[in-house]
């Protein structure tokens, strides 16, 4: 099942422009499943900076807004994209000028592999 | 600011067929949607188009329709705008 999975990240990280990595970690930052090309900056893929989007979605529920759903960062030559879909988090890095919104819809395309993943970690 | 683009897409939906628009910025981030049309294909739409405009990158923007039966959604760029617009077909 993993193969296959990696495989439907591969094709994501082809079909958008200037996506370099895709990953799907736990709410520590521990990575279950990572897609990326040479071109993703191996600093933004550590643990210690994934997790930190869990204090980010604590800080982002004292807005009164509900439920936090999407961290979008824009840096000078990256974009981290990070979706909450916790116990997990997937995490997208990107060139600056990559579409957003592209990444944003493909979302929902991912929310079958997601739901599976989840119940694993959840039973483990 | 929004003032404007709003009045744009009321005029665009009012006009004979047109069921709904979407206009997108340069990163398919969604500026604008009125009628039947999703929020959420704005990034396929800034896509569509900038995928398009590389068959002839030295043309200028190209005007990508999509037909379906009943329908049709017409897709263009104008600088970092992208502007998206359903029809009914039979008009």
């Amino acid at each position: 099942m993993v193969e296959e999975v990696k495989n439907n990240l591969q094709d994501l990280l082809s079909k958008v422009p200037g996506l370099y990595s895709v990953i799907i970690t736990d709410r520590d930052g521990v990575h279950l499943l990572k897609v990326s090309t040479d071109k993703a900056p191996e600093h933004a893929m550590r643990p210690n900076f994934i997790s930190t989007f869990g204090l980010a979605v604590d800080q982002g529920s004292k807005l009164g807004l509900g439920k936090t759903g999407t961290l979008i960062c824009v840096y000078s030559q990256y974009q981290v994209i990070q979706m909450n879909k916790l116990p997990l988090i997937i995490t997208f890095i990107a060139s600056d000028s990559c579409n957003t919104g592209h990444i944003l819809a493909i979302q929902k395309q991912l929310d079958p592999i997601v739901s599976s993943l989840a119940l694993a970690v959840a039973e483990s | 600011m929004e003032k404007h683009l709003d009045r744009v897409m009321d005029e665009v939906v009012n006009k004979p067929g047109v069921f709904g628009c979407v206009f997108v910025n340069h990163q398919g981030l969604c500026l604008g949607a009125k009628g039947k049309a999703s929020t959420e294909s704005a990034g396929l739409i800034a896509a569509i188009a900038e995928q398009a405009a590389k068959l002839e990158p030295h043309s200028s923007a190209p005007i990508v329709t999509l037909e379906t039966d009943n329908k049709t959604c017409i897709i263009q760029r104008a600088g970092t705008i992208t502007g998206a617009i359903y029809k009914n077909r039979s008009s």
